[in-house]
């Protein structure tokens, strides 16, 4: 924790240390900090990353155009230590239980073999799932709740009760009303059973009835579909498109279809489980890249570029970068300008998921090109999903006409999945048609600026209050820092209990002490819901102790950009 | 009145430890187990030093020739 020189704040203001010890000034870094960080509080540890990354245009060098501030705090180190202890103790406890129940004192609920078979190949891994039995059973009732009502702003929930520990659930028989959703994907409010777009799907199935029976290719290409897959090319600014039912089914039956063996594919460490099983169904060569790190891209593509294939030193017959547009867990927006710098003077192919940028970042909800204002074109193919902003399901695949082409026939979910159902196609064309403004009024419109002012005052409160957020300021996904085991469970019970429904996540899909409550804010929350629910996780975080941030921020105005 | 603070203060600081330790997780006669453990650990670390506490200090002081 040494205080050098580069480290220390110049006449007042904004210390910032740039992230993997790169001199400042690379990559379109211009330390111009004069017009706007005045406002700012000042919080110099050097151990945080907390990136400033300013652009003044006219100096050229510039690639963004608008701030981008991210900031992913360091856990302080009693909490890590503490946390490590819980899981000690848990890990401890997990072992008794496990000897209870191997010599029968305790009635095993797991899957278990046969007596008879007791000699046998194992087919259950036991030790595998010690942590499913010992750790995620114990707070299992934060996860699975059923709902009995759209999920939108608020949300209707099953009561049910536990009398055994979380192993079985028994329903009470009464519902909890009016929970405020702060977990759906819901970002635009599209989520709803009134409205046009839901007058629209009812309407469709009238006609078209709810099933298709049969795939794209033989006889389940209806002219829906083909006017869907036109009305998303336009929206993205593509030459064509190609819409499939499925989202995780669009990135793990694509890719094998773009790369195959003698390819090398770059992938970001923090990728969705959908890009990782793509990767690897396709057998390419898959190289890890450090999460949104163009230094980590730039030395991998000279590597790969310079040394070719693994042996026979052959040059690659493809190098495919995969990013996503908003990465959930974290709340990281892509450095998307620099992966498009990089990506044309290596000559590389990009492939961008915008699972959760669609709809919910830009001025006019195209995503995350939109947000930095790039051209649509240079991204050689565009995935996103309908699941989150348009209150449908599926995914759908984006880029040049002559790829589309190729898709149609060589991608395996294209040829033998099952066609998307016309209601829900239904509702993405009528959601669409609301962002792009194309119903004649204004509503698209509103949500997509309704949404960003709510990200902007929800991630300011919270990081007023204390909290550890992760994450860029202008992402509608915000990670709200827990660590410790115990209050995964914790948090989940008291919020429900206080009438607010979030979803928090553990291990394995966050690394082990990093657990965290993921809000993800809609545009269809009013001020005042944001309002209850902020001084509701206010008071929780009080009690259960969780505002571990150590930075003391003032209340600053937020910069109009 | 006062007992009601102090009561609602201790209540509050259990929680705290039962949070903390990852007791909040286990079921109540885990909770016994860690409990009882603990406090007899702790009960015999607290018994030990009332025990040898004046003989270490009068060796500490001969130490540094304070007393005889």
């Amino acid at each position: 924790m040494t205080e050098s020189s580069a480290n220390k704040p110049a006449n007042g203001q904004v210390c910032h240390r740039v992230k993997n010890g790169v001199k400042p000034g690379r990559n379109g870094f211009i330390k111009n900090h004069h017009h706007y960080h005045h406002q700012q509080p000042m919080y110099c540890y050097p151990e945080d990353k907390v990136q400033h990354t300013t652009c003044n245009g006219s100096s050229g060098l510039g690639l963004y155009s608008r701030p981008f501030i991210e900031s992913f705090e360091e856990t302080p180190m009693l909490v890590a230590v503490l946390t490590y202890m819980g899981y000690g103790i848990l890990t401890i406890f997990g072992y008794l239980r496990d000897f209870l129940r191997d010599w029968k004192i305790e009635r095993c609920h797991v899957a278990r073999e046969r007596e008879e078979q007791r000699d046998f190949v194992p087919l259950y891994q036991d030790f595998e799932n010690f942590y499913t039995r010992n750790l995620y059973m114990r707070i299992r009732d934060s996860w699975n709740r059923p709902i009995c009502s759209v999920p939108g702003a608020k949300v209707d929930l099953v009561e049910r009760v536990s009398p055994d520990y979380n192993w079985t659930f028994d329903y009470t028989g009464k519902v909890v009303e009016g929970v405020i959703n702060m977990g759906s994907y819901n970002y635009l409010g599209f989520a709803e059973n009134t409205g046009y777009c839901a007058d629209a799907s009812a309407e469709v199935t009238m006609k078209y009835g709810v099933g298709v029976a049969s795939t794209r290719q033989e006889m389940g290409n209806l002219d829906r579909h083909e006017e869907m897959e036109e009305l998303v090319a336009k929206f993205l600014g593509v030459e064509s498109a190609m819409a499939f039912g499925m989202g995780f089914a669009t990135n793990s039956m694509n890719i094998p279809a773009l790369t195959g063996k003698g390819c090398l594919i770059l992938s970001d460490e923090l990728n969705h489980a959908s890009l990782v099983l793509g990767a690897r169904l396709s057998g390419s060569t898959i190289r890890v890249f450090k999460h949104n790190n163009m230094q980590s891209l730039e030395k991998m593509l000279r590597d790969a570029i310079v040394h070719g294939q693994p042996r026979t030193h052959r040059p690659w017959k493809k190098i495919l970068i995969l990013v996503e547009g908003i990465y959930s867990m974290e709340g990281s927006i892509v450095r998307l300008p620099e992966v498009i710098a990089l990506k044309k003077r290596y000559r590389a192919y990009l492939y961008l998921d915008e699972a959760h940028s669609i709809g919910a970042l830009g001025p006019g909800g195209r995503g995350v090109v939109d947000y930095f204002g790039l051209d649509p074109r240079d991204v050689d193919v565009m995935m996103g999903t309908f699941t989150k902003s348009f209150g449908a399901a599926g995914g759908y695949i984006g880029g040049r006409k002559e790829l589309l082409e190729y898709l149609r026939s060589h991608s395996h979910s294209a040829v033998y999945a099952a066609s998307m159902s016309p209601p829900v196609v239904e509702q993405i064309i009528a959601s669409m048609k609301c962002i792009m403004g194309e119903d004649g009024t204004t509503l698209g419109r509103d949500r997509v600026q309704q949404l960003a002012e709510n990200t902007l005052y929800f991630r300011r409160r919270l990081t007023e209050m204390g909290f550890i957020i992760y994450g860029n300021n202008d992402s509608p996904v915000v990670p709200m820092m827990l660590y410790m085991p115990a209050k995964i469970g914790a948090f989940g019970r008291e919020m429900l209990k206080r009438n607010i429904g979030v979803v928090v996540v553990g291990f394995p899909a966050t690394p082990i002490i990093e657990s965290r409550a993921r809000f993800c804010i809609s545009a269809a929350h009013t001020k005042d819901m944001l309002d209850t629910a902020l001084s509701v996780i206010s008071e929780v975080g009080d009690l259960l102790q969780v505002k571990y941030s150590r930075h003391k921020r003032l209340i600053y105005d937020q910069i109009q950009d | 009145m006062a007992f009601e603070d102090v009561w609602k203060k201790i209540s509050w600081l259990y929680y705290q430890y039962i949070l903390v330790t990852a007791l909040y997780m286990l079921e109540p006669w885990e909770r016994a187990i860690f409990n009882s453990i603990l406090i007899s650990v702790a009960g015999m670390a607290v018994y030990t030093g009332y025990v040898f506490m004046p003989q270490h200090i009068m060796a500490i002081l001969q130490y540094f020739e304070m007393v005889q």
